[in-house]
């Protein structure tokens, strides 16, 4: 057999509640200063915070007719993607479609439409729900609105394992490069829930911070202090292809995706398994891919939600396969969690941090928790070189999604 | 025009995010870039706004502005201005 195909990141796209681009959500993440804020969509709830994205105007970021068809996700996954392909060099006007596939990973879909078209149905009769609803709110229509946008008629899916969905959909587009299903991928994940059903419903399973009075501290990965995360949005979307077809355009590669393993706890709905089994499972499974040791990795992108449990979860595998000798770091401090699409995001971000040779902090960690043995780093940007790092992503249902991504 | 054909205009700015410099009695919703899934939500619009019955396969996207005026006009009621 000869041996698989390396996979080539060649685009970025992102937005985040750190601003519309790759460049402003770099520069956010690297002040270190989280963007949780007072919500006024969830005005008298009992928890009114989350990061949001600033400033999208869907009639001049995607076009004139984004707000009639296209629920907040979709249009998220949009901008980013068209900065993720421009970034890439390629042309959706000249390329061969039907070799480019899309993958998005979401974990809700369209939760804001639901929401308003429910409200329709009980206060004024089924005549007045939209025509668009559906098309509007299934999680699908994410990969569907991109293959219009990008004229992208290769394989294209959404994948739903909730907090990990971005990372599962980065994996599977990789997967589909190594079996030559495509032969460019554009991949990530998008997710705009905040919103008052969704956010009860978290709030109500005890997931959420309630520092409500202090919405700037509230999400403080690996902190002491820590009680629950920060709901956000955004989108994260990658570029993949095979490394020699990117070489052969000449095409800048900006790292590479070396490994990709999955798993699942099989264990609790929500609460991560404690001995972390599956998720070692996963680690090890996309080392192998990626033909590295535990000693290589020398940079972990946490998943470091701020909840009390998945961060001690996480941080024991870590140090049980790594030891204490890679800087973690978690994106969540600044960004919050934004679920279907934080896994493409913070692999966006992972491969800033190589190319770049700077880890960014984690926001709010003041006083890390002592029984967490992690070089986690806070405060100010760490300038290191990374040749080898791993980005986490774990998924309420015990779906675990970890990958490897190496300096070019 | 008629009072209809200025509400309709309206709707179709302004929640269709029809260019009101296109618009004209005679034409086509095709032309106005409206397929026939917005045709459906703006025959759901106009039974809401107009209070008027018109089933879902009354206009087609080579129909134009002045058919869908006639629509309304046939139906509503004669106080309507």
């Amino acid at each position: 057999m000869s041996p698989a195909p390396v996979v080539a990141i060649t685009g970025l796209g992102l937005v985040t509640a750190a601003g519309i681009g790759t460049d402003s959500t770099w520069q956010g993440v690297c002040r270190g200063e989280s963007t949780g804020a007072r919500t006024s969509s969830l005005d008298g709830l009992p928890v009114d915070i989350s990061c949001t994205v600033p400033d999208l105007e869907p009639a001049r970021h995607i076009g004139r007719r984004s707000a009639l068809t296209q629920d907040r996700f979709v249009q998220l996954g949009v901008v980013a993607a068209r900065e993720a392909v421009a970034d890439s060099g390629l042309d959706p006007h000249a390329w061969d479609g039907s070799r480019v596939g899309v993958v998005i990973g979401c974990g809700v879909g369209g939760v804001s439409t639901w929401e308003s078209q429910h409200r329709r149905l009980v206060e004024t009769g089924p005549e007045s729900v939209s025509a668009l609803m559906v098309p509007m709110l299934v999680p699908n229509m994410v990969a569907g609105n991109l293959a219009m946008d990008l004229r992208a008629t290769g394989p294209n899916l959404v994948t739903a394992t909730a907090c990990a969905s971005g990372a599962t959909a980065i994996g599977t587009a990789a997967q589909l490069l190594r079996e030559d299903a495509c032969d460019v991928v554009v991949t990530g994940g998008a997710e705009a829930a905040v919103n008052p059903t969704l956010v009860t419903g978290f709030t109500q399973m005890g997931a959420l911070s309630r520092r409500t009075d202090e919405p700037a501290a509230a999400s403080r990965p690996f902190d002491r202090d820590r009680d629950g995360f920060v709901i956000g949005e955004g989108s994260g979307v990658l570029v993949l292809e095979r490394e020699a077809d990117a070489r052969a355009r000449h095409a800048p590669v900006r790292a590479r995706l070396a490994g990709y393993g999955a798993s699942a706890d099989a264990h609790h709905l929500t609460a991560p398994d404690p001995e972390g089994g599956a998720v070692l499972g996963a680690m090890r499974t996309a080392m192998a891919q990626a033909d590295v040791t535990p000693r290589d990795v020398t940079h972990v992108n946490a998943h470091g939600t701020s909840t009390p449990l998945n961060d001690a979860v996480e941080a024991r595998v870590l140090s049980r396969l790594l030891g204490d000798h890679a800087a973690v770091t978690s994106a969540k401090g600044v960004l919050g969690h934004s679920l279907g699409a934080a896994g493409a995001i913070e692999a966006a971000l992972t491969v800033l941090a190589i190319e770049r040779s700077t880890i960014p902090p984690t926001a709010n960690l003041r006083a890390q928790d002592p029984a967490l043995e992690l070089d986690v780093v806070a405060g100010e940007p760490r300038t290191e070189k990374t040749e080898v790092a791993m980005s986490n992503s774990f998924g309420f249902g015990g779906q675990n999604a970890v990958l490897i991504i190496t300096a070019a | 025009m008629s009072a209809t054909y200025d509400k309709l205009v309206d709707l179709l700015v302004d929640r269709f995010a029809v260019d009101r410099a296109e618009i004209r009695p005679d034409v086509t919703f095709e032309e106005l870039e409206m397929d026939s899934l917005f045709l459906v939500e703006l025959l759901l619009v106009m039974r809401s706004e107009f209070d008027v019955q018109i089933s879902e396969d009354a206009a087609s996207p080579t129909d134009t502005i002045e058919h869908a005026v006639g629509l309304i006009d046939d139906q509503a009621p004669a106080t309507t201005s």
